[in-house]
């Protein structure tokens, strides 16, 4: 399990030619790529935009290009949260679901060009809409921002990109099933339906008064939780028993995590909206969804960290590339559950409602949990597609502390920082300029942590795509370290 | 057993040259192995065995719990209550802020004065004096919230008619509010003509009566004399 120390080499595979590659893999490999090259693209724009915006979010004066209106705080810190989600998470899930479920359904991709056609269009949609979004036609509503003729379009790339998954769980050859294909599955469709509904609710016949909002919330938790979080949820179930060799442990509750997920994710959404003017019947749903999600938390919990637990498996989770990042986002996610549940409730609620605790634990879902599992499964998936090795072990050093740390600080900026802030807005006896003055160190923090992060991604970048050009060019036999 | 301990390195290196089979089998085992878990509940009794009661019970209290929580914070689903902490007068007929209700003073007079005053309004004849018209229902409120409180026993003459009057305490079982519904119905309905009554009024005159016997009518009508017409 040492060999990533010396030799770069996560998974300890032999170097093998295009030839080894097994039929299920062979058929996926181009469409694979595409998804995850896109993804790391937009990734690392989405991070360089990060580091701008925190950059913006710290200066009293405005930060950098105050003076151009093309990249004011409000254009770059939405276009950043929309490449991060659109661009990063769904191609990044596209591929890595698609991979998945064809190795579990021992499915053969034929007509990949479809998925191709429909990865492309996604990407030309997603340009289209940050262009417009820098040149001020946002809607105003997050993570629904693109201009509205956006939505359609983004529809169609979806089923054509994003529907694969379904068919090879179709197809599949036995009649057994496993939890990650629930979860695709599961998935796959959740999120096409919410799109479509939230599309029609928000932006083309706007709901009325405050449905509209309501509206709103449904689709973000619909989409970081059902689409975001199962799918991240199939990759851990996967990976786990993959890497470990060994089953997974309170396997037999995984069916009731996965209903109680698909039941309760749904409903959490009027949670973000406790002390507005939404019904109470509605926020009292939504905080009670909230915390009943803390059953399929719990399952969840059990099924990862009682496998990790037993026969060394944290030791050997931390030897292992894949797992070393699986593992971090499985705790992620247990942390997400709680505080979820907790900061639901009213009382903590009114405290952290208008401060930066909200972006906390989006990030905690998307990034700490969802992005390192992600990055985990690249670790494992992209030599067995290459057949190569990870160019630089170095590297992949860097890109884990660096991610590691950079999410640790981001949280901590955004949460402990929003917690802070919410707690000096209520006291009364302290000024809103006092109030600036104390989050101006948690701003510092923010700052550090999105270089950090930035740091991070371009060494998974250089890593990845050394790999990928490397095994592309034929007669690269010679690997240099 | 096996598959618990197995090394996955070793699933790796065994791919065959031609591919086939190279990385099928481990995952078909994986979904086959786990499949057959779901399947034998047996299986994971290792020192766990507590694990699955307790996990039932405590989730069956989650549910308890959401049950209680959604029904004690949703203010009967209304959609017009927004704040939790609000006073109840925001939400909608909430005892506070009493208003006098006419329908639901007819609702409660159907139920419990027309036996004898009919729903007309118009008594009976004889027996049951009328409350349509009658200078007895009319002017101050507080006669005729005394006689609902405490009924009327003794001779009465109401629009030129005696009648020999035993009403009783009907008020007693009924609370402020409905009180103060029947009352302001009563005085509104069939050409009546007076100020509605709040259930406040009703309340003050329960407790300075205090716990008495019926009314005689015409101590009633010291108390209170009829307005001249």
């Amino acid at each position: 399990m040492t060999q990533e120390n010396r030799s770069g080499r996560p998974q300890g595979r032999p170097p093998e030619g295009d030839s080894r590659l097994s039929r299920v893999e062979a058929q996926l490999r181009g469409p694979f790529l595409l998804f995850f090259v896109s993804a790391v693209i937009w990734l690392l724009a989405a991070s360089i935009l990060g580091v701008v915006a925190a950059l913006q979010q710290g200066a009293v004066a405005g930060g950098p290009f105050r003076d151009c209106e093309v990249f004011t705080f409000g254009h770059v810190a939405s276009v950043q949260r929309n490449l991060f989600v659109y661009g990063w998470g769904f191609n990044a899930f596209f591929a890595l679901n698609l991979w998945l479920l064809s190795q579990l359904g021992r499915f053969e991709l034929r007509n990949g060009w479809l998925a191709t056609l429909g990865g492309a269009v996604w990407n030309l949609a997603l340009t289209y809409g940050v262009v417009q979004i820098f040149a001020g036609h946002q809607t105003g509503f997050g993570l629904l921002d693109f201009p509205r003729e956006v939505g359609p379009v983004l529809a169609v790339a979806f089923l054509l990109a994003g529907f694969w998954p379904i068919v090879a769980f179709a197809r599949r050859p036995t009649g057994h099933n496993f939890a990650s294909q629930w979860f695709v599955v599961g998935a796959s469709f959740a999120f096409p339906l919410t799109y479509l509904l939230a599309q029609l609710l928000v932006l083309w016949q706007p709901a009325s008064g405050v449905v509209q909002a309501v509206a709103h919330s449904w689709f973000i938790s619909n989409l970081l939780l059902l689409w975001v979080s199962a799918s991240a949820l199939a990759a851990v179930y996967y990976f786990l028993p993959k890497v470990l060799g060994r089953t997974i442990s309170g396997y037999y509750l995984a069916p009731v995590g996965f209903w109680t997920f698909f039941l309760f994710a749904g409903w959490t959404g009027p949670a973000a909206l406790v002390g507005g003017p939404v019904p109470l019947w509605l926020q009292s749903v939504g905080i009670v969804a909230g915390a009943m999600l803390m059953v399929p938390v719990i399952i969840t919990a059990i099924n990862f960290h009682g496998t990790l637990s037993s026969e060394g498996g944290w030791a050997r989770a931390w030897n292992d590339t894949t797992l070393r990042f699986v593992s971090f986002g499985a705790i992620a996610f247990t942390l997400f559950g709680v505080l979820n549940a907790v900061f639901g409730f009213r009382g903590y609620n009114a405290v952290v409602r208008f401060t930066s605790f909200a972006a906390g634990q989006e990030q905690l879902l998307t990034y700490a949990f969802a992005t390192m599992v992600l990055f985990g499964a690249a670790y494992f998936v992209l030599p067995r597609l290459t057949g190569s090795l990870w160019p630089s072990a170095k590297l992949v050093h860097v890109h884990f502390w660096a991610t590691a740390l950079g999410a640790l600080g981001m949280l901590a900026g955004l949460l402990l920082g929003g917690w802070q802030e919410g707690k000096l807005l209520a006291d009364s006896a302290v000024s809103l300029q006092q109030v600036v003055k104390a989050g101006s160190a948690w701003n510092f923090v923010l700052i550090i942590s999105a270089v950090l992060l930035l740091v991070g991604h371009v060494a998974f970048a250089l890593n990845a795509f050394g790999m990928i050009l490397k095994s592309s060019a034929p007669a690269s036999e010679g690997r240099h370290d | 057993m096996n598959d618990r301990n197995r090394h996955p390195d070793n699933n790796r290196n065994r791919r065959g040259p031609s591919g086939a089979g190279s990385d099928g089998p481990s995952d078909g085992r994986l979904v086959e192995v786990h499949s057959q878990l779901s399947r034998d509940k047996d299986e994971p009794a290792e020192g766990f065995s507590l694990t699955p009661i307790l996990v039932v019970f405590l989730f069956c209290g989650f549910g308890f719990w959401a049950g209680l929580y959604i029904t004690r914070n949703s203010a009967d689903f209304s959609p017009s209550a927004f704040d939790l902490n609000a006073p109840k007068a925001a939400v909608a007929g909430g005892p506070v802020a009493f208003e006098p209700d006419a329908a639901k003073g007819e609702k409660l007079f159907l139920a419990n004065c027309s036996a004898c005053h009919q729903a007309t309004g118009l008594g009976v004849p004889g027996a049951f004096p009328p409350l349509a018209k009658s200078p007895w229902v009319a002017g101050t409120e507080e006669r005729m919230i005394k006689a609902i409180l405490a009924g009327l026993a003794g001779e009465i003459e109401v629009n030129g008619a005696k009648y020999n009057g035993n009403m009783p305490n009907i008020g007693a079982g009924l609370k402020d509010a409905q009180i103060a519904n029947i009352a302001t119905y009563v005085r509104q309905a069939w050409g009546n003509s007076a100020e509605p009554v709040m259930d406040t009024k009703v309340a003050e005159i329960r407790k300075a009566i205090g716990n008495r016997g019926q009314y005689n009518p015409a101590d009633l009508l010291k108390e209170h004399p009829l307005q001249a017409k």
